[in-house]
């Protein structure tokens, strides 16, 4: 009724008057609206025009337009840890699209429920342990003669592939994403078991009388009615991998020599190492739109096999 | 057919034992002295070390005094700016509602390390390099757009009655919402704010570049320089790694529920 009354007088005064009418509304966005503005957007903003300067965070702050973009595509780094983040973010996809999913398929049809639900809060309990104590527990693991890794290959009879996990060119890259074998306990799990607790109990039963077998069950039933789940993870594992940075921090520091870099790790390094935060804010934008494509093509793309389906 | 189910236990079980073989190794190592862990670093073995914990615990504690006010301060700021403004959306058809939502959303499709570097200058200028606060914000601020859209959401699922009764009343909405919806959102106030504190707690980043010094660091930075004697070697640090994650743990098993249901909406909304 109220919308017909407005509409009735001039429209700039009933703007005014409607805001006026709301104006405890707004009062209650205010501290939302505060907090975000001044200590996320405007440093957003920020980000972008400092990628056009030389800017050392205190009193040198001058415009050069590209050059730091033009710095960017002459940096070794910048390929070696863009090269990186992509092989890493693939290897992530592909693991969590898979191990949790099957481990979370496998759970579910558990008949025992006490075992059932022993397991499922056992799946999710490692959530809760920071991040940085699980890439520790791995470094400690990794580490030297002693480490529990090396230890278990002598005591299997394969003393001869006994290494320095970290240490190696060939293998550091891939330590890092071994961090956490085998994978399952996490949040895709978590997401994959919710989805699958949602399907109804009547289409397994029309399975059934159609004589499906768990394998046919599993991919004509359980599958599609997860796809939102299934997409969901491989947005969350992209965003997430993309920006990888504890374990690469804790566990080889970029090295040895570049061979771990990330760019998080370049921007963290060029920021607060050197004083370089303009070359860092254009490290930041670049980042952010390369993620920006993979996301939007990711999501075009999972569109366009919905409707294949 | 029971052939599959005992099939389908024991692999779901082998693969939990493996996955938390790490985690158990790091208990049992957490008891033993630097020349246990060499000889046998399998399982536990006798003597246990408890001592381990107390040199661990004098290490972090100052940290985790620290961490407990970050999160604290975290966690109330995130719930405050999260339920008032979703009150506003879910109360309210306002002018330009829709576009103020659309910007508070708008945080989530930002990914963190883009704004990290401006960031910390600003936090820098507003005088906050290094104190607790500086610690705090940035991160309730992250987990703020994901509170304003589960709260909106839990509000606008309660009942208008009890609104239109109130305002019969002659209540207003600052009344509304602290006598009627507030003490009714106990369940989602439970789920943003453990959420938010996972993610304050946990925060490694922010608080790398944000401290230095002993003066506020967070647990989650202490945990990296834990060092035992030579005698007591790594069972100390596995010790304070325990440590740091047990609040959490706890929490866990204490609200569970809100725990589950916290990690499934967040990601599921985002």
């Amino acid at each position: 009724m109220d919308d017909v009354t407005y509409a009735a007088t001039p429209r700039g005064e009933g703007l005014r008057h409607r805001i006026w009418k709301y104006r405890h509304a707004y009062v209650f966005l205010l501290p939302a609206l505060l907090l975000l503005s001044t200590i996320k957007y405007y440093p957003f903003f920020t980000a972008f025009v400092e990628s056009l300067f030389d800017w050392n965070g205190i009193n040198l702050n001058k415009f050069i337009g590209f050059g730091n973009y033009r710095e960017m595509l002459q940096d070794e780094k910048i390929g070696v840890a863009f090269a990186n983040v992509f092989k890493i973010s693939l290897a992530t996809i592909v693991i969590n699209l898979t191990l949790p999913l099957l481990v979370a398929a496998l759970v579910f049809r558990i008949k025992n429920v006490r075992l059932q639900n022993f397991l499922k809060i056992g799946f999710i309990v490692p959530l809760v342990v920071p991040m940085m104590v699980l890439i520790l527990l791995w470094r400690w693991m990794y580490a030297g003669d002693f480490g529990l890794i090396n230890q278990i290959l002598t005591n299997v009879g394969l003393a001869e592939w006994k290494h320095s996990w970290l240490g190696d060119p060939a293998t550091a890259l891939w330590a890092i994403v071994f961090v956490g074998f085998p994978w399952v306990a996490g949040l895709p799990f978590l997401l994959y078991l919710a989805g699958l607790q949602n399907i109804s109990e009547d289409l397994y039963e029309v399975a059934q009388l159609d004589g499906a077998g768990p394998v046919r069950r599993f991919l004509s039933i359980e599958l599609p009615l997860i796809s939102s789940q299934i997409k969901l993870v491989l947005m969350y594992s992209l965003i997430q991998a993309f920006q990888v940075f504890e374990a690469p921090y804790a566990l080889t520091n970029g090295g040895p020599g570049i061979t771990t870099y990330t760019p998080s790790l370049h921007i963290y390094d060029q920021a607060f190492n050197y004083g370089r935060f303009g070359y860092a804010s254009s490290i930041g934008v670049a980042m952010f739109i390369v993620l920006m494509i993979l996301t939007l093509a990711v999501q075009k793309l999972m569109k366009n096999t919905d409707k294949i389906d | 057919m029971k052939q599959r189910s005992i099939g389908v236990n024991l692999a779901a079980l082998l693969i939990f034992a493996l996955s938390m073989y790490p985690f158990l190794i790091m208990l049992a190592s957490s008891f033993k002295y630097q020349m246990q862990i060499y000889n046998y670093p399998w399982f536990f073995s006798k003597p246990l070390h408890f001592g381990n914990y107390a040199v661990a615990f004098k290490q972090i504690a100052g940290p985790i005094l620290n961490s407990v006010w970050v999160t604290s301060i975290g966690v109330v700021a995130t719930l405050f700016a999260s339920s008032t403004a979703a009150y506003a959306f879910a109360r309210h058809s306002f002018p330009f509602k829709n576009f103020f939502y659309a910007v508070i959303l708008m945080l989530l499709m930002i990914p963190g390390f883009v704004i990290l570097v401006p960031q910390f200058i600003n936090i820098k200028n507003m005088g906050m390099y290094n104190t607790l606060i500086g610690q705090a914000l940035p991160p309730a601020a992250s987990y703020t757009a994901m509170g304003v859209l589960l709260m909106r959401t839990f509000f606008e699922g309660l009942s208008k009655s009890l609104f239109e009764a109130a305002e019969m009343e002659g209540a207003r909405d600052y009344r509304i919402f602290s006598r009627i919806v507030l003490p009714l959102s106990k369940p989602i106030l439970a789920t943003v704010a453990i959420m938010s504190g996972l993610q304050i707690w946990n925060n490694f980043v922010w608080s790398l570049v944000v401290t230095t010094g002993d003066k506020v660091k967070p647990v989650i930075l202490a945990i990296m320089t834990i060092m035992g004697n030579v005698n007591e070697g790594d069972g100390v640090k596995l010790a304070g790694y325990i440590i740091a994650s047990l609040p959490l743990l706890i929490l866990f098993f204490v609200a569970t529920k809100p725990f589950v249901s916290g990690l499934t909406q967040g990601a599921v909304k985002g």
